[in-house]
Order: C-alpha cells, then sequence, then structure tokens
C-alpha cells in the first residue's frame, strides 16, 4: 500500500482547473492509499473554518469520502493556510500535523515539514512568521467577525497584486545550511517538504551519512507528488495539469 | 429541448433561454448546425463533472466559432444536473465546450466581475430521466491521452444533437 504526498496545491476559486486535477487525483491516486499528506499551502488563502466557502466545503466532503474509504489523511500548514483549524479537519476526515513531523515511512523515520522554516536567509519573513504563528496573535486574529477578515483578506490580496502587477511572488530558496542542521536534530537522513515551488531531490550528508531531500512540486501547469511504496525508494512524480 | 443521442444512452437538456439567452442560442446553434455530431466526452472526473463537444475521438479539436460574452451573472448555480459552459481562464471564452455538473460544484459560480470571481455559466439542466446516462458516463474508467488527463478510455460519442419539441 502506498504513501501519498502533496503540497502547494494553492486551492482557490478562480484555478477551478486544479480543483478538478485535485479531485481527480483523489479518485485515481488516493483512493487504496494507506495515507495521504497534504503538506502545506493547500489552500491560497485561510482566514478562519467558520468561512464555508464552496470550495472549503466541497475539498471537505471529497476527502472526507476518501478518510471513508480507509486512507488516512493528514494536513499541516503552510505559510498561506495556516489558520485551518481542527473543525476544518475534523469535517475533512483529516488529522492536523505539527510542522515539523517526523514520521515512520516504511521503516525510514522522515521528517516532513512545510519547508518555509528553512528558509532562514529570508530574515523580513522569518519576522513575519514567527509573528503569525503566535497563537495569541491566532487567537486575535480569529476573534475578529467572519466580515472583518473577508474584507482585511480582500484589501491585503488587492495590495499584494497591486504590488505584484500580476507577477508571482518571488519565494526564496532553503537554506543549505538549515537543512543540515535540522536533518541532525532530528537525526534522520530524509526530508520532504514543499513551499520553494522548486521540485526536485536532494543528495547531501547529514548525520556523516548520506541524506536526502525531496522537494515537492507547486500545482499549476504540472500536478507534483511523491509516491512511497513499502520496499521502493520514494519517489517524485508530476502529470500535466 | 436538446437531445444528445451518446453511445451510452440519451441526454435530454432543457435550456435556460430566460436566464441565459446568448449562451443558450449559442448552443442551439452549435446543434442546429451539427457541430457536435461525433464529438466526444473528454474529460470525466466522477466527483466533479462530465465535459464534451470540443473534440473528435483521438483528441482532435473542431474549430469553433467565436466565444460569446459570459452570463454567469444570472444567478443560477452550478448544482448537479445543471449544463454550464467551459472556457479558459479568460471569462469570455466559451465556445462549443460544455460540462454537466455532477456534484453541487457551488465554487463555480459568479461572485465578481472579474477575472477571478466571474464563474462559469450555467445555461440548462438535464432532464430527471437523463441522469441515468450522465451517471453512465461519470463511471466511466478514464486515462491519459494527448497530454489530458480525464480522458475516457473508452470513446464516448455524441452520436447525434438534435433540437426536438418538449415531451
Amino acid at each position: 500500500m502506498t504513501t501519498l504526498f502533496i503540497s502547494d496545491l494553492h486551492l482557490e476559486e478562480s484555478r477551478p482547473d486544479i480543483t478538478g486535477a485535485f479531485l481527480s487525483f483523489l479518485n485515481k491516486n488516493a483512493v487504496g492509499a494507506r495515507q495521504l499528506y497534504i503538506l502545506g499551502d493547500f489552500f491560497e488563502a485561510w482566514i478562519g473554518d467558520d468561512e464555508h466557502t464552496p470550495l472549503q466545503d466541497q475539498v471537505a466532503k471529497a476527502l472526507k469520502t476518501l478518510s471513508e474509504s480507509g486512507t488516512e489523511i493528514f494536513l499541516m500548514h503552510g505559510n498561506r493556510d495556516f489558520l485551518i483549524g481542527e473543525d476544518y479537519c475534523v469535517r475533512a476526515g483529516a488529522t492536523l500535523l505539527d510542522d515539523p513531523a517526523l514520521i515512520d515511512l516504511n521503516g525510514t523515520p522522515t521528517l516532513l515539514m512545510h519547508g518555509d522554516s528553512l528558509c532562514t536567509a529570508d530574515v523580513e519573513y522569518q519576522k513575519f512568521r514567527a509573528n503569525m504563528r503566535n497563537p495569541q496573535m491566532q487567537k486575535m486574529m480569529l476573534a475578529r467577525p467572519l466580515e472583518d477578515r473577508q474584507k482585511m483578506a480582500r484589501q491585503l490580496r488587492e495590495l499584494s497584486a497591486a504590488k505584484n502587477q500580476g507577477k508571482a511572488e518571488s519565494i526564496m530558496d532553503v537554506t543549505p545550511e538549515e537543512v543540515v542542521k535540522t536533518l541532525e536534530h532530528y537525526g534522520v537522513q530524509l526530508m520532504i517538504h514543499g513551499h520553494t515551488h522548486r521540485p526536485d531531490i536532494h543528495e547531501l550528508q547529514a548525520n556523516g551519512q548520506n541524506a536526502r531531500r525531496m522537494v515537492l512540486g507547486d500545482w499549476d501547469k504540472n500536478i507534483w507528488w511523491i509516491e512511497a511504496s513499502p520496499g521502493q525508494q520514494p519517489e517524485l512524480k508530476k502529470a500535466p495539469l | 429541448m436538446i437531445l444528445l443521442q451518446t453511445n451510452l444512452g440519451d441526454i435530454k437538456l432543457e435550456l435556460d433561454y430566460e436566464n441565459a439567452p446568448e449562451t443558450a442560442k449559442n448552443f442551439e446553434q452549435y446543434v442546429r448546425d451539427g457541430f457536435y455530431d461525433g464529438l466526444i466526452f473528454h474529460r470525466v472526473i466522477s466527483n466533479f463533472m462530465v465535459q464534451g463537444g470540443g473534440f473528435e475521438p483521438g483528441m482532435q479539436p473542431r474549430k469553433t466559432r467565436d466565444p460569446i460574452q459570459n452570463e454567469a451573472d444570472n444567478g443560477l448555480s452550478n448544482m448537479v444536473g445543471t449544463v454550464a459552459m467551459a472556457r479558459t481562464m479568460d471569462p469570455h471564452s466559451a465556445t462549443a465546450q460544455f460540462f454537466i455538473n455532477v456534484e453541487n460544484n457551488g465554487f463555480l459560480d459568479h461572485t465578481a466581475k472579474n477575472a477571478e470571481g466571474w464563474g462559469y455559466c450555467v445555461f440548462g439542466k438535464v432532464t430527471d430521466d437523463s441522469m441515468e446516462t450522465v451517471n453512465k458516463i461519470r463511471a466511466t474508467r478514464t486515462t491519459m491521452r494527448a497530454g489530458h488527463q480525464d480522458v475516457p478510455a473508452e470513446d464516448i460519442v455524441i452520436v447525434k444533437a438534435e433540437v426536438v419539441e418538449a415531451a
């Protein structure tokens, strides 16, 4: 039985092609899998579990159907959907994962992360991240009325659209030393993450041995996933959207 | 009413000329021109929608007329059994391809008059007795073909599309 990893779908109403590809992925790849891990930025934006947009509800329903068919689903926060809470996870039949999370992948200890915490060269972002991940800050944010949060999100979108003028915002890559440090802190040789939109497999040295960092891709022109079967090396796969 | 005769059975469509006049007339014109005859359902996602009206078997596209204005701001919702126009990322790019919703896909509805929120224009629905055929299409096995995901492994062909009198 396989274990699947995906991340960075950035689901949003303006990209039904990606939502369609995800629903298709659930049918074709995830049904029958032992586990599905979603490693952050599943949604493009999240302002609280109480929003209940048709997209959020439909994706929850599809995940719930998968979970009821016997596939375990795990959800990790990304930098865009870090406010996803227990309520949504219950509706989706998913378990919320800490970032990082250490799992046993067919006998190999494996560290799962979204990946943004590895980009330590982006000092400004790390400050923002620390602020946003502060539980008190989140509590304060979620305590505001839904309409206020929706308005705030709209303004942020307009602001960033004006700033980028249609250009994709640049995401820094991970800091190599931070990767080694993290692998050594947890004493593992395999790491899987997303966030950087730079899908690849990197061989490196950590703990005085060969180590491997597998990076998932964002869903845009292609869909990306990692498939791990017992007795085989996990594989990074892609297909056209 | 429009009758689509497929190799999996008939599908009857009631077009909504009142709420989606331009879209319904556009679709009817393609039917009258015989445009859909011999085309396939080329994108089938069983928990989402089934789409057709653009390709011949072998994924050969058929030349369409110019695109139409998007009438998705008509208050109709992409619920199970409704028919809507497919399009590219440009809201006003629909030509002939259409899809039948097989789930309640409210996230496809119009929310704002911009590229992100324009939504997908519902312009009719299939009759209740046609859902049996739609569900057969929905349950078909799919594969990847000519760079397209979710293409039925066995062609599902619109043998003939015609305008018929409502029974």
